[in-house]
């Protein structure tokens, strides 16, 4: 089941740079300034990378939030977070608002509503007793039902165009153009996964539990404050980018855990290799599947994780 | 360790209320009460997985004045039952992470710790289950694991939370033993329902009870006081203290 699930991936993950509605002439992909060469370099390249890194980050931050919260349901998109950075970002586009302090303000605004939600989930969840972290869950589903009916009121007071333009926004998309979108989503993956490997056994005390951390000596509150922000900011930033991309990280980890069962410390990288190819496997389905216009991402993402995310619970495997 | 008007509360009502004992370095102290009396709340501030009023002094220090890497090398509370959300941890991995206060931060678990948990596995009949995933162990079996990871942990004090409540009499025997052996060099504490066992270390014992606590240094177990004390018949046969079932 392992090597099929991997094999899969990755035979889908190389195919992608060659899908797509022009065909890559294999005779002059060598030679510079070729079409076939400036399409690799400039559009499926970065877009492969891009498609990579996003699906590690998404992966891993869904590991991290199940880890943190111990309910296999908690990961950005339930708690809201994705929503926050959906809201952020469609604001900045109704308004119009283009590059500020270098930065784009979709970006920003986007990062800015990943970052409040989770301070939100922090401030609210001091209300909650220890046990209830299901009442968590109820939290962010109420933040995203919320930031919905924001959205709807947006695209209400929004003309046809950004309405359209929003909309796209939040089906996910995975087009971009050259790398300067790839350099910084990695910068902040890059964080992500540096934090959590050098965390990696405070991370595994966690998984255990708030109080078995506590007693090895872990300052329980101050590292999962230190980790919500960093995967906010790295959420934050990717959907600001990206547009919202779901179910990758709900079905990688526990794709993992039933394929190796293995503790969480040992998944770090697995979990951010298998996010990557599942999601450049998912955009080289979109591709090949076009005609004309893409296929959100997203919609993709769902359509297959979710079947294989229910065949998995009801077989078992692994 | 010396607790001195301690009281703990939750969501404003009182837990327990003005508590005072002091036990010195190498002794015993069986916690007896009780269900709901708040013995496992007590064993929880004391480690400060709760917030209190009051004092909590550890070797003249302040409990929330020692960094909480330190405090784990001094104190360690061992529950009653194993809350796991991961269940993958292998036996041999989880009693290893009772290593941590020790290990260099960014660093493995080195070759001495491994040894530990070698020999703390051993000690405790456990080396067969060492690859054991957690979730495939009978309760009793948890609880023993649990016990090995605080022994390699070789905090000062050990707060055993009802320690026998899963064991079989073998096990239970095993525990005992490592228990004498342990008070030799340690501060342990036991909470506990079994009288039998209290009776039979003879230590001090503090009686927890409405949210208040006797500390009892000796006589506290005769039949008459511990008739009082639970609210039911005991009885003495043959040196044994027992419930006198009706």
């Amino acid at each position: 089941m392992s090597k099929l699930v991997w094999s899969t991936l990755v035979l889908l993950a190389f195919a992608s740079p060659f899908i797509g509605t022009v065909t890559l002439d294999l005779n002059t992909l060598f030679q510079a300034d070729s079409l076939s060469q400036r399409i690799f370099l400039e559009l499926r390249l970065p877009r492969m990378l891009l498609s990579f890194t996003a699906g590690g980050t998404l992966a891993l931050a869904g590991l991290l939030f199940q880890t943190l919260f111990r309910n296999s349901l908690m990961t950005p998109f339930t708690l809201g977070v994705s929503g926050g950075a959906v809201l952020g970002a469609g604001i900045a586009i109704k308004m119009g608002l283009g590059i500020a302090f270098g930065i784009s303000a979709v970006s920003l605004f986007g990062f800015i509503g990943a970052f409040s939600t989770v301070v939100l989930l922090i401030i609210l969840s001091r209300y909650l007793k220890r046990a209830e972290q299901e009442s968590l869950l109820l939290l962010g589903i109420a933040l995203s039902f919320f930031y919905t009916s924001a959205l709807m009121v947006i695209f209400y007071l929004s003309s046809f165009t950004e309405t359209a333009t929003i909309m796209r926004f939040t089906m996910g998309s995975l087009s971009i153009v050259g790398y300067e979108n790839v350099i910084s989503i990695s910068l902040f993956a890059g964080l992500l996964l540096f934090t959590l490997w050098i965390k990696r056994f405070e991370l595994q005390l966690l998984s255990i539990s708030d109080e078995q951390a506590a007693l090895k000596g872990i300052n329980t509150k101050q590292l999962t404050y230190l980790f919500l922000i960093i995967t906010s900011l790295a959420i934050g930033v990717l959907v600001s980018l990206t547009g919202p991309i779901g179910f990758i990280g709900l079905i990688v980890p526990h794709m993992l855990r039933r394929l190796y069962q293995r503790p969480v410390s040992s998944l770090i990288f697995p979990v951010f290799i298998l996010g990557g190819l599942f999601l450049l496997a998912c955009d080289t389905i979109a591709r090949y599947f076009s005609t004309g216009s893409e296929i959100p991402i997203g919609v993709i993402t769902a359509l297959i994780g979710g079947p294989f995310f229910i065949y998995l619970i009801i077989s078992k495997q692994g | 360790m010396t607790i001195t008007d301690l009281s703990i509360s939750y969501v404003n009502t009182a837990i327990l209320e003005h508590i005072n004992f002091s036990i010195s370095s190498n002794t015993h102290l069986s916690i007896l009460g009780p269900n709901g009396s708040g013995k496992s709340t007590l064993a929880k501030a004391l480690c400060g997985l709760l917030p209190y009023e009051g004092s909590i002094k550890i070797d003249g220090k302040e409990l929330c004045d020692i960094s909480p890497k330190q405090r784990a090398t001094l104190i360690t509370y061992i529950p009653a039952k194993m809350q796991s959300f991961e269940q993958f941890t292998t036996v041999e991995d989880f009693v290893l992470l009772g290593r941590y206060p020790y290990k260099p931060t960014f660093k493995d678990y080195g070759a001495e710790d491994k040894k530990i948990v070698e020999e703390i596995l051993s000690e405790l009949n456990l080396s067969g289950l060492r690859s054991h995933k957690l979730h495939a162990l009978s309760s009793g079996q948890q609880q023993l694991v649990l016990i090995a990871q605080a022994l390699a942990q070789q905090s000062k004090i050990l707060i055993f939370d009802e320690p026998t409540s899963n064991l079989d009499p073998k096990n239970t025997a095993l525990f005992v033993k490592e228990l004498k052996r342990l008070r030799k060099d340690h501060t342990t504490i036991t909470i506990s329902h079994d009288i039998q066992l209290a009776a039979h270390l003879d230590d001090p014992v503090l009686f927890i009870n409405e949210a208040k606590a006797e500390f009892h240094e000796k006589g506290f177990f005769n039949t008459d006081y511990l008739s009082y004390a639970y609210g039911v018949t005991f009885q003495k046969d043959k040196g044994m203290i027992g419930i006198s079932y009706v």
